[in-house]
């Protein structure tokens, strides 16, 4: 086998450093093909086993000592005996740690007690999702145009269109917005009989080319939703940026060419300078010696919060047009694949109270980011710890989880879910022994058999155990919206993230804990463990 | 739709939500008039104003004041603003405009008030309406410079219980196991001659007598003698407080003073030293020394170490608190808001309150060594330091009654100058003896709660009603500054008590995942990192900031209340099924306080 080559050493003597506040961890260390395992003995009961998958780019070592950065945020030291073997074990975790190839990853070895291969794909949301709004609207249909995903790479085989645009007039669209993105639905508001609608930027480029068809769509879009509706393309780049998009082929729609609608800039933050506020944000995070007086400032520096508010308030404007204006509503910035998925997800949960279910929700993360083809594979392969700044890396996926726990935080008794499902879906999302957010798109999972070869992230966390510890104990269903406040007052620092490995153990944890034990006392508790993920 | 400001997202009909929240709790609502009224509380007038709300502009309404309150009530038809002030919140009115001004509203009055916000009326410039509104509620909201009684003594309210009862300081020392072969209970001060700030009864060491104490207290600032405020009840190591040594600029000693704190010292066996800690900054200290004052140097008093704190003064705290005020209301600060916060130094003085508490108990609990804490006075930054060192070592004081007695003891008997430090009915609001001491503490409870949100039996509403009352002028609770003054007026027969109110209602004040634990110690982090503003608090009358509406959020918690007795019922019914059973005669059956802590180990 390959990973052979890559292995350097047998096994050595090693201690782990668990912060100041435990003990070490003293025992036999092996690298194996996708794990660290630390073992205490045979007496000892608790086994480190660590995911190399975990371990972020960069290992630092010197003479006996290992610094390992995880993507969860975590820094563990190993002290091992032996110059020799450290500089082996060391050159041994760098290189397994960062193999690229998918279909030697993990996720295609880990079998699981309890899960059956297969299980959990069969959430199919986009077909799912039709025959919801198939039951409060005709003017939809299931469109199969992209099911060789020629039209569109990143889009999966089905899509949700007017019912009036044929597919022939959709390869047309296509043609005529970056990487095909074509305008789709992404959520129907029955209560106003209007629509959410996502797609890329139009290449419209310096000629200022126009396309009959997808002006025909958009007027379609009106024509089906409420009479008089009126229309409103939310453009997530600034005007200024829009326009110079031109140069490069692209552009934004004119006003002439699309009667009834009405453009929008509101630009959010995305790419280098996200990764880059995300990494200040770990190491002001991280920074323990440092004196703390100017903390706030800090803080305020890396812009984390500042970015959280955009996308919050971005995603409030989208939600209102749709609701309090009764208007149909177009995202998208230049690729519609990161900022635009952010704020049509984060409208839907301010509207829609089934995606603030523990099921809705999880659909929402399949539909509107697996599915809507957010790159995962690219932006989330290194998290905050990288020497290199790698060009496609950032962290829009964390900022509309942060985004969630804000709403959570604000709206205690709204989500179904709790922080929990939160920190599980950000350590999945950058290493995780399931498949589901391998690769970057639909075509890409197909072409690695991700579905018939790993197993679904949701058939683990919705085992009875699991699910149960990640349900919040006050959620009350409510038919509402919720209008989150974006004033920086009401802003917090997600704690349970950024704090969650520097912080003592007591807090949040500990105490949801004893709450659970409370509330969960009639259901027998069995030992659970949280995932059948190798845990610390 | 672009004009639609993301701020506002959340302010429809929150803001009639929120000011009638205000509305205060326990009150007889006379129907007719729809104005709420206290027994005893008298009408004077009612005008028509216009309210100038910083959040939804003017609103045409009818204002009614009593001998206690301010009340509006918005006369437009689509708006149901409400707005219930206490007049004893109120700090400073003033004329805005004068009879020549022009322009819209710019005529009436600007009322400061004590609980972080501003309110202000316009009138008409006819007539005398304003005149008489200025006069009335000068005269009522500053009984003290009129002759008038302060409302508390005034009020006829009723309450199924009597809070005066909670606090007796004979049963709250016998709780903590005292006297004892090592301290001993005095009357001393029963007429208040040793010390006119202390509580009439003291805890002192067995082998000091009351000619020693009387040595003692002419060495410290006030006669503040060192007491003892809470001993441990394993290692029987000792929190004692007082004011400052009189040492002054020619480094006076007093024998007396140091063999006082030698035989404190020694009534701890196991570690041969005490610790003393000074609550100020080292300067200050230092600087004390040129008005009488000091601290103990090490080589007066053999066996000792001292460390300062770092706390600053009551000056430092109000300023700092101005400052939180002008950047939360009634505009908050929207584009640097982390910095501006930062600039306030709120948060780092609560900070170093926590701690200079988190040393205090530390050194208690795991050093086992006695300690000895001062500032100057000693009735400031020591009352924070000793009442949440006690919060953090005794889970009794985490139960609303035991906080209701932690208060009443450490702060209200041991002559925290809650009259100075609030200003009750005193018209001089640039006082500079004002100082929000009392709030800083509350706001150290209130990060201590959140980090550990199932120790305290309290919620979060319940700190806020404390701090409501603190100035509202309705309870006797936190009148006068000290015991002996409360004695002289009479004040527990002739005011009700605040915790009347509080316990005659609990369920409304409980945290639903209380988990009681007994002999756990707490220690809070008091990093920056993990500390918050108070927003419910210092930013509740701004309706932007309103998170989830309060109302079902209780309403959930009263259910999870219900759920949590339904289990622990039937916890003790299994037990007893279960004891009936092994039934051993030789242990005694075991008291419903002993049974807790297994609750949730059992489930």
């Amino acid at each position: 086998m390959e990973f052979l080559e890559l292995i350097r050493t047998g096994p050595a003597q090693a201690k782990l450093l668990r912060g100041p506040e435990a003990p070490p961890l003293r025992g036999i260390l092996c690298v194996t093909g996708h794990h660290l395992l630390l073992s205490p003995g045979p007496q000892g009961t608790s086994d480190l086993w660590l995911l190399l998958l975990h371990v972020a780019g960069a290992v630092s070592y010197d003479s006996g000592t290992i610094t390992l950065r995880c993507k969860d945020l975590r820094v563990l030291q190993l002290d091992i005996e032996g110059v020799e073997a450290t500089l082996d074990i060391a050159r041994s975790i760098e290189a397994l740690s960062s193999l690229e190839s998918v279909i030697t990853s993990f996720p295609f070895f880990y079998r699981p007690k309890g899960l059956r291969l297969g299980d959990a794909w069969h959430f199919h949301p986009p077909e799912r999702y039709y025959k919801r709004v198939a039951r409060e609207t005709n003017a939809w249909r299931l469109s199969e145009v992209n099911e060789d995903f020629s039209l569109c790479p990143s889009y999966p085989r089905a899509v949700i269109v007017p019912r009036a645009v044929d597919d022939d007039a959709l390869a047309r669209c296509a043609g005529f917005r970056q990487g095909g993105r074509f305008p789709v639905l992404s959520y129907h508001h029955a209560p106003s009989g209007t629509v959410l609608l996502r797609s890329s930027q139009p290449l419209t480029g310096p000629q200022k080319r126009r396309c009959a068809e997808d002006e025909e769509l958009l007027r379609s879009v009106l024509a089906g939703a409420r009479p008089g509706a009126p229309g409103f393309i939310l453009d997530t780049r600034s005007a200024q940026a829009a326009k110079q998009a031109r140069v490069t082929g692209g552009g934004t729609e004119a006003k002439a060419a699309y009667p009834g609608w009405k453009r929008l800039h509101r630009p959010l933050e995305r790419g280098r300078p996200l990764q880059e506020s995300f990494v200040r944000l770990v190491e002001a995070c991280g920074d323990l010696e440092k004196s703390m007086d100017g903390w706030l400032s800090q803080l305020e520096a890396c812009r984390w919060l500042a970015h959280v508010k955009e996308a919050l308030s971005t995603a409030c404007l989208a939600a209102w047009g749709v609701e309090r204006e009764e208007a149909c509503v177009l995202v998208h910035g230049a690729e519609g694949t990161d900022s635009t998925l952010l704020v049509t997800s984060l409208a839907q949960l301010i509207l829609d109270p089934l995606s603030r279910t523990m099921t809705g929700f999880q659909e929402l993360v399949e539909r509107e980011w697996i599915q809507a083809g957010h790159p995962f594979q690219l932006r989330c392969a290194h998290s905050a710890f990288s020497h290199a700044r790698p060009k496609h890396e950032a962290p829009t996926f964390l900022l509309f989880l942060d985004c969630v726990w804000q709403l959570g935080h604000q709206f205690p008794l709204s989500l179904e879910f709790g922080e929990g499902l939160l920190l599980a879906l950000f350590e999945h999302a950058y290493a995780s022994p399931f498949g589901t957010f391998l690769c970057s798109s639909e075509k890409e999972r197909c072409l690695c058999e991700v579905r018939t070869q790993t197993h679904s992230l949701w058939s683990g966390l919705n085992q009875p155990k699991v699910r149960r510890k990640l349900r919040n104990p006050l959620y009350v269903p409510s038919p509402l919206a919720i209008w989150p406040s974006v004033e920086p007052q009401s802003l917090q620092l997600w704690q349970g993230l950024f704090l969650r490995w520097i912080r003592p153990p007591e807090p949040s944890q500990v105490a949801w804990e004893k709450v659970w034990q409370r509330l969960a006392s009639k259901e027998k508790t069995e030992d659970c463990e949280p995932t059948s993920k190798p845990q610390l | 739709m672009a004009s639609a400001p993301a701020s506002k997202y959340n302010s429809h009909s929150l803001e009639n939500e929120s000011i009638k929240r205000t509305s205060r709790d326990g009150v007889n609502r006379d129907l007719s008039e729809a104005v709420p009224r206290l027994p005893g509380e008298t009408r004077i007038t009612d005008k028509e104003v216009i309210y100038i709300c910083p959040f939804n502009g003017p609103i045409k309404g009818r204002v009614y004041i009593t001998n206690y309150r301010l009340y509006l009530r918005s006369l437009e038809t689509d708006s149901a603003l409400i707005l219930d002030v206490p007049l004893g919140v109120i700090s400073r009115i003033e004329k805005m405009g004068g009879a020549t001004s022009r322009g819209e509203n710019s005529y009436g009055l600007d009322i400061t008030c004590k609980d972080m916000r501003n309110l202000r009326f316009a009138l008409k410039q006819e007539g005398h309406s304003r005149r008489d509104m200025f006069e009335i509620l000068t005269r009522y909201a500053f009984p003290l410079a009129h002759s008038l009684p302060i409302f508390a003594f005034l009020n006829e309210e009723k309450f199924n219980v009597d809070g005066w009862m909670v606090y007796n300081p004979v049963e709250e020392y016998r709780r903590q196991g005292l006297p004892n072969h090592h301290w001993r209970i005095t009357f001393i001060n029963k007429c208040y001659e040793l010390c006119d700030t202390y509580p009439a009864l003291l805890v002192v060491p067995y082998r000091a007598s009351d000619d020693d104490l009387r040595r003692v207290a002419t060495f410290r600032s006030r006669n503040r003698i060192p007491v003892l405020s809470w001993i441990h009840p394993e290692n029987k190591t000792v929190i004692v407080r007082c004011s400052q040594p009189l040492v002054g600029m020619s480094g006076k000693r007093n024998k007396d003073d140091e063999k006082y704190l030698d035989v404190i010292r020694e009534t701890n066996r196991q570690i041969s030293k005490l610790t003393i800690y000074d609550a100020r900054p080292n300067v200050n200290a230092v600087a004390n020394k040129a008005t009488g004052g000091g601290y103990e140097s090490d080589d007066a008093y053999h066996n000792t170490e001292l460390f300062f704190l770092d706390i600053h003064n009551i000056h430092v705290m109000r300023e700092s608190l101005k400052k939180v005020k002008d950047i939360v209301y009634p505009n908050v600060e929207e584009s640097h808001w982390l910095s501006s916060l930062e600039s306030t130094h709120w948060l780092e003085h609560i900070k170093l309150v926590l701690t200079g508490a988190i040393q205090v108990a530390d050194k208690v609990s795991s050093g086992k060594t006695s300690v000895v804490v001062h500032c100057s006075d000693g009735w400031d930054r020591t009352a924070q330091l000793t009442a949440l060192a006690m919060l953090m070592l005794d889970s009794f004081y985490r139960s609303i009654e035991g906080f209701e007695i932690l208060v009443q003891k450490e702060w209200i008997s041991f002559g925290h100058k809650f009259a100075s430090r609030i200003g009750h009915g005193d018209k001089n609001h640039a006082d500079a003896d004002r100082s929000p001491i009392f709030l800083q503490f509350i706001d150290c409870v209130w990060q201590m709660s959140k980090q550990f949100p199932t120790a305290f039996e309290f919620n979060e509403r319940f700190l806020i009603t404390i701090l409501d009352h603190l100035y509202s002028c309705r309870f006797g609770t936190f009148l006068y500054n000290c015991e002996s003054a409360r004695e002289k007026q009479k004040v527990t027969e002739r005011t009700v008590s605040l915790w009347s109110l509080i316990n005659s209602n609990k369920d409304k004040y409980k945290n639903p995942f209380y988990t009681k634990e007994i002999n756990r110690v707490l220690y809070p982090v008091a990093s920056m990192r993990h500390l918050e503003l108070w927003v419910n608090y210092y930013i509740r009358w701004n309706p932007r900031i309103k998170q989830q509406q309060p109302n079902p959020v209780e309403q959930r918690y009263v259910e999870l209340l219900a759920l949590r007795d339904e289990y622990i019922q039937r916890l003790e019914e299994l037990q007893l099924a279960g004891s009936a059973k092994l039934s051993d005669p030789s242990t005694p059956p075991s008291g419903p306080a002993q049974r807790m802590p297994h609750v949730h180990t059992h489930f």
